[in-house]
């Protein structure tokens, strides 16, 4: 995993069920979503790092109304979710009713999952811990 | 040190709404002839054009719009360019204009912006405008602007305490406010308890919480202290401008409940301008959602973060109270043609400071300002707008 990381291994990770982050090689912040530059220190070098998958819920919303792609999974959960490494990624969260949501904690600690859809894409998912 | 060159000497709309059997072009040219001809001010004397539309390419299918449109209003051959920023597209046009002018390359120019949204259908529109959030990592996994605004929603809610009533109570005021104004798209009241109504589009934010999908134009007249006088009594001077980015994913935010492009935009503005907050007089804000005029109203500085919602329930943004926010009725009740708001907002400032609201008309109108941001607030644009006998 020496290479130059790219935006379509990152992607390509998640539908294999692998998450990994970009990590500054001159600081060591970990990336994710991917940055061409790292956010710490400038740096445009970057290469792969394994988190944890722990991490803390930020924010949500429930998608009711969907573009056409999405509109067999509404309502389904977005969230912001902050790793446990420091960065912050967006996606899907499981384990709770999409018609309760004011019973979603926020600040608990989740972990890190794969929700499928019917064609088989993976999507980047959190659960409850 | 202020700009002191840039005057706007005309500005005007076209009824906002669905448009049907008005094209693209049409629209345009309806709200160049009304800032121009109408206005007594001849086409020849514009000598460049700044014009903001957004995704035109899958909304009527067509690209290189500037020429295209000004050659249809009876502009062509000057320079004309088409400024993207989503939905700060109008006032990226606008700021473009007023450094061309400031510059002293043009003393007159045309600022306009317009789309034609309505001729797809709403779930094509609604991924039209998802291109203007990122592909890759946000809109792929199915976050829709809807939920980028649930999402800040939420975290308001959750650190400051704000309710779905506070966002419906903004809705409310929208409707009020548009409710005498014959170019808005809804000109009707609403309730309370209509605006709660729980149609859900992405938690906590309702249909009323949204903004519509709209057809329209507008488009204003800018020129240089020297020539203004002859075509107006009355210009509004842009004192200030201000410009910001930010990053595209809401996920690489540490704050969602404020807006950073938005308070980097406008304190570059009011530090041009050498003006505060305290010294506006009203706001025109970029209240694609209920919340978003929420977090406008303190990102901008009129209230301080976490206080816009009990700003809104203590009626200090209504049109009579201290603070007025969007006295015409705002995107939410006017509408919201993508490329065409910046201008209109522009254009809603120009009439209020020059007392031409009518029934719209704030008490206060000296000074104020305006707030256009686009996407997910990855774009902000700000300024600060004066007249000048003011
Ligand atoms: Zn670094």
């Amino acid at each position: 995993m020496s290479e130059k990381p790219t935006v379509e291994e990152y992607l390509q990770n998640i539908q294999n069920g692998q998450f990994k982050a970009y990590k500054c090689v001159e600081c060591g912040m970990v990336i994710a979503p991917p940055s061409g530059s790292c956010y710490g220190c400038g740096s445009s070098k970057m290469e792969w790092t394994n988190v944890s998958g722990k991490g803390t819920l930020v924010s949500f919303t429930v998608i009711h109304v969907a573009p056409d792609e999405f509109a067999e999974e509404a309502p389904y959960y977005i969230a912001i979710v902050e790793l446990e490494e420091g960065t912050r990624v967006s996606a899907r969260l499981l384990g709770f009713d999409p018609l309760k949501p004011e019973e979603v904690p926020l600040g608990s600690v989740v972990i890190l999952d794969y929700e499928i859809n019917k064609t088989g894409k993976k999507y980047l998912a959190f659960k409850p811990a | 040190m202020p700009l002191n060159n840039t005057n706007i000497v005309s500005a005007a709309q076209t009824k906002f709404g669905a448009l049907e059997g008005v094209s693209l072009r049409e629209m345009f040219a309806e709200a160049v002839d009304k800032a121009t001809v109408d206005a007594g001010i001849p086409k020849k004397d514009i000598q460049a054009a700044f014009i903001g539309t957004f995704i035109p390419e899958m909304l009527v299918h067509q690209g290189h719009t500037a020429p295209l449109l000004l050659d249809f209003a009876g502009l062509k051959g000057i320079p004309a360019t088409r400024h993207e920023d989503a939905c700060a597209s109008g006032a990226t046009a606008l700021r473009a204009a007023v450094m061309a002018i400031e510059s002293g390359m043009y003393d007159t120019v045309l600022v306009a912006g317009a789309e034609k949204m309505t001729s797809v259908s709403t779930n094509k529109a609604t991924e039209a405008l998802a291109a203007a959030a990122d592909d890759q990592f946000e809109s792929s996994i199915g976050l829709t602007f809807p939920g980028v605004f649930g999402i800040a929603a939420v975290a308001h809610m959750q650190k400051y305490g704000t309710t779905e009533e506070d966002m419906a109570l903004v809705a409310v005021k929208a409707h009020k406010n548009a409710s005498t104004n014959p170019l808005a798209q809804f000109q009707k009241e609403i309730t309370l308890e209509k605006a709660m109504t729980p149609r859900y589009i992405a938690w906590p934010l309702k249909l009323f919480d949204c903004s519509p999908i709209s057809d329209g134009a507008a488009a204003l007249v800018l020129t240089s202290t020297e020539k203004a006088k002859q075509y107006t009594d009355l210009p509004v001077k842009i004192t200030g401008t201000g410009q910001a980015s930010a990053s595209m994913n809401l996920c690489d935010r540490a704050d969602l409940t404020s807006f950073h492009a938005s308070v980097d935009a406008s304190r570059q503005a009011y530090k041009m301008a050498g003006l505060e907050a305290k010294d506006m007089d009203f706001a025109v804000v970029h209240d694609c959602f209920t919340i978003a005029e929420i977090i406008a109203s303190e990102d901008i500085g009129f209230f301080k973060p976490g206080e816009g919602a009990k700003a809104v329930r203590e009626g200090t943004t209504s049109r009579d109270g201290d603070k007025p926010i969007n006295p015409m009725g705002g995107l939410k009740a006017v509408g919201h043609p993508v490329g065409a708001t910046g201008v209109k907002q522009a254009v809603v400032v120009y009439r209020e400071l020059i007392g031409d609201a009518g029934p719209n008309q704030v008490s206060n109108h000296d000074t104020a300002i305006m707030h256009n941001f686009g996407g997910t607030g990855a774009s902000c644009v700000v300024n600060i707008l004066r007249r000048a006998d003011a």
